[in-house]
């Protein structure tokens, strides 16, 4: 009996020293946007696992399920999440309600080697405050066209303004082809694929101080123009419009690079935005900015070994790792790097639209006013509503929401 | 007597503990919230503002075409899928082979999972490659955008749901049907009752049970479409396929807008309530 009772006694010792010591290493917690984004980073992780010895556990989430999971952790005294990916829209709720840690503050010194707009993101209030969140994967909205298509119908290169763009779409449409393609579905998808034409007529949902001003001449002649190209084209989701550009059905679209292009080849030719009206007209940046940045959680109990790791996640040589697993760098010497753009062509490309980009607009509200714009888009261009009846809508609806 | 009391109250108490952390009071502070303009990262901001969130609510347009729209859902649902589960259902009784066979087969698309069967429709309803157009472009007609266009959109959503949920109307009705006492189909043959005035006559009253139960499950699950709706259309085209539960998570969860967002939850509440009156006095009012 005794001696049944002190092997049980070794056995327990042993247990609680081996569970001791593997609950005692220490874990960094990650939440991030699902995909190539986890895959980039679990590329990395290992030479900082064993550097610091560290457990960094990633999850992998839906963009709202990972916003929701970042709010509902934020209320708690010390969050279960150390790390988490923040789309760049969200940055100004964030931001303005303490949900990141101040990366300034905790002693991080700004790398210039980032391209500007990508880390003006990241700073609260946008462009000018302190550092929040670092710029982790990057993107712009491009121009695709179907280059065979244009050749076809004698179009030597990419338009520069969007009176070419309709020509050049009136053109193929009556040649029986699909001229353009509009991503018109109601919500964020027709408000990013309108935004990009709304600032090339030199628009916007708000002037500098936060007024709306979607109710304006810009914004009616851009809408117009708009309908015009879905007249000349039509109106399809996400995987439709990759599909019918890259296989020479419809010439040309708005679209993330990372729609078009999966690993080193690019199935559509690609240009910067247009930017101007016409051939004449002032030009203006009209590139969408849709970045995922990740900051450290204002409640995490452990924010300098968190900052150690998102240095080291966003360093040039991990984006250069991460690049080559699906990741898409935010550094200037990354998106030059001469390896890399023998890979990834669009690279430079990518770099160049980025260094003109516009973000969009930095309220706390922007959730509901894309809600809002998006539903009298659709309206608009589903002919329930007329452009001046949908743009007085949004322009009430806006007003109501930023009360 | 006060023993036996007891006694059901220790039986029932456990339950009834659980019922209460699960229902009465997230319920009960649902309706609290409801009142308040919590949101979800400023707790301590929180303040009561009364009926602020209602006022509001209800003179947002977009709140009121969702609640059109849901209500129209609902009701076309409802009829849809109850008078098809009831002809199937019927057809199927009467079978007299193949019923083993048929039964499972039909039960296939509520098996599935929701999220994926909603794929799957979103792939044949593709305007590019989808094979509903392709069907239509091999019988030389033009490709329709089925999910873009307000004349074509909510009806779609209503068709996916229809094939999804049909089976479930069938399964209950068909149960339902198996109850019914054959001597009673005899006795109306021996007093020339047809086919038809077997139906109406003996059929229907017999299951108007099951008929009820159906309505009332289908009404309740339908009133909070959200995954067909936020998969497919997000609302649109211009908030023509827009619901209640779509609209409190676009303005309400989605900004963290507890307070909002509880205020429609409660009209929702109350809706499904108010439907579901006519089934609860018939079961408890009655006292059965």
């Amino acid at each position: 009996m005794k001696k049944s009772l002190v092997i049980l006694l070794v056995w327990a010792m042993v247990f609680c020293v081996v569970f001791g010591a593997v609950s005692a290493q220490e874990t960094l917690t990650v939440a991030a946007r699902g995909g190539s984004h986890v895959d980039a980073m679990n590329a990395v992780k290992e030479a900082f696992e064993a550097e610091h010895g560290v457990k960094v556990e990633i999850l992998g989430l839906e963009s709202a399920d990972l916003k929701q999971k970042i709010g509902l952790d934020s209320i708690n005294e010390v969050g279960e999440l150390d790390l988490v990916m923040v789309d760049d829209p969200w940055m100004p709720e964030f931001g303005e309600n303490g949900i990141l840690a101040n990366l300034t503050e905790l002693g991080y010194e700004t790398d210039d080697d980032f391209t500007p707009n990508s880390l003006a993101l990241g700073r609260v209030p946008y462009g000018v405050g302190d550092q929040y969140a670092l710029p982790f994967s990057g993107n712009v909205i491009l121009f695709f066209y179907n280059k065979s298509l244009f050749e076809k119908y004698g179009v030597s290169e990419a338009p520069t303004d969007w009176a070419a763009v309709l020509e050049i779409a009136k053109k193929v449409s009556e040649g029986g082809e699909i001229g353009y393609v509009i991503r018109g579905t109601q919500g964020d998808p027709i408000v990013a694929d309108f935004l990009p034409l709304l600032w090339a007529f030199g628009g916007g949902v708000f002037d500098d101080n936060f007024n709306v001003t979607i109710n304006s001449e810009e914004a009616k002649a851009a809408l117009e123009l708009y309908i015009e190209l879905l007249a000349n084209g039509v109106n399809y989701e996400k995987n439709d419009i990759v599909a019918a550009v890259s296989d020479g059905k419809a010439a040309m679209s708005l679209g993330w690079p990372s729609w078009y292009i999966s690993g080193e080849t690019a199935s559509a030719a690609y240009a910067p935005i247009p930017g101007k009206i016409d051939a004449d007209a002032e030009r203006n940046n009209a590139g969408m900015i849709g970045n995922w940045l990740l900051g450290i959680t204002a409640n995490s109990g452990k924010k300098e070994l968190a900052l150690e790791f998102l240095k080291f996640v966003t360093s040039a040589e991990s984006q250069k790792t991460g690049a080559l697993n699906g990741g898409v760098p935010t550094r200037r010497s990354v998106l030059t790097d001469p390896e890399l753009t023998e890979k990834y062509a669009y690279f430079p490309t990518l770099l160049e639209a980025t260094l003109e980009s516009v973000a969009r607009p930095r309220t706390p509200l922007w959730g509901e006013v894309q809600t809002a714009l998006g539903a009298e888009l659709s309206a608009a261009i589903s002919g329930v509503k007329t452009v001046e009846e949908a743009l007085a809508v949004a322009q009430s609806q806006i007003e109501m929401i930023m009360e | 007597m006060k023993r036996n009391r007891a006694f059901s109250f220790a039986l029932t108490a456990p339950s009834m503990v659980l019922l209460a952390l699960l229902t009465v009071f997230p319920l009960a502070f649902t309706v609290y919230f409801s009142f308040t303009n919590l949101n979800m990262i400023k707790p301590d901001q929180m303040k009561v503002v009364a009926l602020k969130n209602y006022v509001r609510i209800f003179s947002d347009p977009y709140f009121l075409q969702a609640l059109g729209n849901t209500l129209k859902f609902m009701v076309c649902a409802v009829v849809i899928e109850t008078v098809l589960g009831l002809l199937i259902a019927t057809f199927v009784h009467n079978l007299t082979r193949w019923q083993k066979f048929v039964r499972t087969f039909l039960l296939t698309p509520m098996i599935l999972p929701p999220v994926t069967a909603v794929l799957i429709w979103r792939i044949m309803l593709s305007n590019n490659y989808g094979i509903i157009n392709k069907l239509l472009e091999a019988f030389s007609i033009q490709p329709v955008a089925w999910l873009n266009e307000v004349r074509t959109a909510f009806w779609c959503i209503l068709l996916i749901d229809v094939w999804q949920y049909t089976p479930f109307a069938f399964l209950l009705l068909y149960a339902s049907l198996q109850g019914v006492a054959k001597q009673q189909y005899e006795a109306a043959q021996i007093d020339g009752a047809g086919t038809v005035a077997q139906f109406f006559f003996i059929t229907l009253p017999n299951i108007s049970g099951g008929i009820l139960l159906v309505v009332l499950m289908r009404a309740i699950d339908s009133i909070r479409l959200f995954d067909k709706v936020n998969i497919l259309t997000r609302g649109g085209p211009a908030n023509s396929t827009a619901t209640i539960t779509q609209y409190i998570y676009n303005y309400g969860v989605g900004s963290f807008k507890i307070g909002y967002s509880s205020a429609g939850s409660v009209i929702m509440t109350l809706i499904v309530l108010l439907i579901s009156a006519a089934y609860l006095t018939r079961t408890f009012g009655t006292g059965r």
